[in-house]
């Protein structure tokens, strides 16, 4: 008999931090991309005028933000009493599984290949959020040094004594800076893809993937 | 952290710790007056000679003081270390490069008082000023490293070439390499201080492609060097770091590329007078538009202050008059290590650097590569819909529904 069953798949803890750091991502992008391509403010009084003040404000805010989203993350991965998925990262590791799971997304199989229960994400999933993951710690790193360089105290203070090493294996805060620019495309490549696939998932498998990084429930079909 | 203390104890103990370092600064002093000879000029018989009044001076020990980051206590104490200048003993070694460093420091419309401080410098061996010349030079410079072993400073200018072991650079009458006479003076110096980024860091000798391998003293020989780094750089970020170590018989504090903290501490963007128009967002957009006239932010004519380390802003070039971007050309970077090939292009901000010429920058290829995803999202989508649904064979409602009604009859 076929039969709907409800299957809670996301902690409210994972669903916060993944909106938290969608919105902290868009305004790093765009108030990132300011930063690095600025229009001039022609009206009012310098004196009166803060714009690229308050833009790196923002960026440097919501930089901040995101790097304890990122420790959160990480968190949750190794110590979440719902499901601690830092397995779930390494599924890719099965590079049979990732071949015909790239086979199903380029309609070359019609049948989704059949998933490991255990994990959370698929292989080509897995592989994709690891990457993330690793580029959204790039950019923390990188943001720190930036960071540091401007603010010698406090947190960003330390984090810089901590990361000049790295500062000069980069080449310098120029190239810092410039791999910062160029990781930001990563993002901008990844946001739709993303998204598409989400909602591809929820037209074909019908099993509410886009509400259920909301409600956290995802819609299994069970045949007995 | 210790206990909390009032601001009267506070003040005792501050005084207390720079009375201690003052008197740690005076048996210096001693010392270096009894141990090296009489200066070769005398540096206030100088001052007069040049014109440079008393007031003029008492002038330029405040603004040392207050570089070197000490409170005006220590004025007296600067300006006797200005006057025990001359005692050091100097051997400048030249390698690759331009000596336009020499040039910096020496070539001057009117003197101020750090060029005539360089003027009483007792250089034993300095290839461009020396009068003497070939087996002649050669031993003056081995006369000063044995009646000063240990007790000379060697400034070097320029890069040290490694390719071919060290033969695109030869030097003297006996031919030596480079890294031979470095090696040899090095030995027996008491600190070795690199004028410039060539010896710095390599400069545009050790730029991409590097045909000669060259780079920096400190890489080459494998030593800790103090980088007084610029293309040219200060004058005054040489002299006063000579005088700290007259004053406190040690170096300065360095930063991790071998730079005194207290002239390269800060960044250029730290302490840019044009910094108010760049956080209003008031940029230069075109050389001498508008905002070219109004004195505004030069990022987008490519200034590179804000990956740069240095004290410009504050020190100034050539008698504190002005200052690349005080001029209206944005830094361009040349207190850094490779600055030639990280900080280019010079007059664009860094994201325009291109990959492989042409308009191959990040940007315009993470435009392409957005368009190609987005296109490849519409095609992926039109091709799903068409297979999946002609073949009716994926999981779809009605699928479901059918295969539930199938087996419900
Ligand atoms: C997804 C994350 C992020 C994106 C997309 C992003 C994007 C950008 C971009 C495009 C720039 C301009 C680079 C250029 O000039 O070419 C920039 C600069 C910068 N970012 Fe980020 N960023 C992110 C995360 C962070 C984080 C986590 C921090 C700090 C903790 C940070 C701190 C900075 C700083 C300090 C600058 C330089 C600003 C300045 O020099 O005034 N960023 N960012
Ligand atoms: S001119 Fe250069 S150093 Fe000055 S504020 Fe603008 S970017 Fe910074």
């Amino acid at each position: 008999m076929g039969k709907i069953e409800e299957k809670r798949e996301w902690s409210a803890a994972i669903r916060i931090n993944h909106w938290a750091m969608a919105a902290a991502i868009v305004v790093l992008i765009v108030t990132g991309f300011y930063i690095a391509d600025p229009f001039t403010v022609y009206q009012g009084e310098t004196t009166d005028k803060m714009f690229m003040g308050e833009v790196r404000f923002w960026h440097l805010l919501f930089g901040i933000f995101l790097l304890f989203l990122v420790i959160w993350r990480i968190y949750l991965a190794f110590f979440s009493r719902f499901h601690a998925d830092w397995k779930d990262f390494l599924v890719w590791v099965n590079l049979k599984g990732l071949v015909n799971q790239v086979r199903f997304y380029l309609l070359i199989d019609k049948e989704e290949p059949e998933r490991d229960e255990r994990y959370l994400y698929g292989p080509t999933q897995s592989l994709t959020y690891l990457g993330l993951l690793a580029i959204i710690i790039c950019m923390v790193v990188t943001g720190l040094i930036l960071m540091g360089a401007g603010y010698h105290a406090g947190l960003s203070g330390f984090a810089y004594k901590v990361l000049r090493p790295v500062e000069r294996m980069l080449g310098g805060l120029a190239m810092v800076r410039y791999i910062h620019h160029i990781l930001t495309w990563c993002f901008v490549l990844f946001i739709p893809v993303h998204v598409y696939m989400a909602f591809w998932h929820d037209a074909l498998l019908k099993q509410g993937t886009v509400s259920s990084m909301i409600s956290g429930v995802l819609f299994k079909r069970v045949e007995k | 952290m210790g206990k909390v203390i009032g601001s009267d104890e506070y003040g005792r103990r501050v005084a207390k710790h720079y009375r201690k370092l003052m008197e740690h600064c005076k048996v210096n002093l001693d010392r270096i007056e009894a141990e090296y000879p009489e200066p070769f000029l005398n540096f206030k018989e100088l001052l007069k000679e040049r014109g440079v009044s008393r007031r003029a001076f008492l002038k330029w020990t405040s603004a040392m003081t207050a570089a070197l980051m000490l409170p005006p206590l220590f004025r007296p104490v600067v300006a006797r270390a200005a006057e025990a200048f001359g005692r050091l003993p100097v051997v400048w070694l030249h390698f690759a490069e331009c000596t336009g460093c020499s040039e910096a420091f020496l070539r001057c419309s009117y003197p101020n008082v750090d060029d005539i401080l360089l003027e009483t410098i007792s250089l034993e061996y300095h290839e461009t000023l020396m009068a003497a010349a070939g087996y002649q030079a050669e031993q003056n410079l081995e006369k000063c490293m044995q009646d000063f072993a240990g007790k000379f400073i060697c400034v070097i200018e320029g890069a040290l070439p490694q390719g071919l072991r060290g033969q695109y650079l030869r030097l003297g009458p006996k031919g030596k390499t480079g890294i031979q006479i470095a090696k040899e003076v090095v030995s027996k110096a008491a600190a070795v201080v690199c004028i410039g980024s060539c010896s710095a860091f390599g400069n545009v000798q050790a730029a991409r492609p590097n045909p000669t391998d060259a780079a920096g003293v400190g890489k080459v020989l494998g030593i800790k060097t103090v980088n007084i780094a610029g293309c040219p750089p200060n004058g005054v970020n040489f002299t006063g770091t000579v005088l700290h170590y007259l004053m406190f018989g040690d170096l300065p504090a360095l930063d991790p590329l071998g730079r005194p903290i207290w002239a390269y501490g800060k960044r250029i963007h730290d302490v840019c007078e044009r910094r108010p128009h760049y956080d209003a967002g008031e940029f230069v957009e075109e050389w001498g538009d508008a905002g070219a006239k109004k004195g505004w932010c030069l990022y987008k004519v490519g200034c590179k202050g804000p990956y740069t380390y240095g004290n410009c802003g504050k020190a100034r070039y050539n008698d504190a008059v002005s200052w690349p971007v005080m001029a209206g050309h944005g830094c361009i970077g040349c207190y850094e290590p490779g600055f030639w090939d990280t900080m280019a292009p010079f007059e664009k901000p860094i994201d325009e650097s291109t990959i492989g010429g042409g308009d191959r920058t990040a940007d315009n290829i993470g435009l392409a590569l957005t368009g190609v995803t987005a296109a490849g999202i519409a095609a992926h989508a039109v091709a799903s819909a068409a297979v999946h649904r002609k073949k009716g064979e994926a999981p779809g409602k009605e699928t479901v529904k059918a295969a539930q009604e199938e087996k419900h009859g």
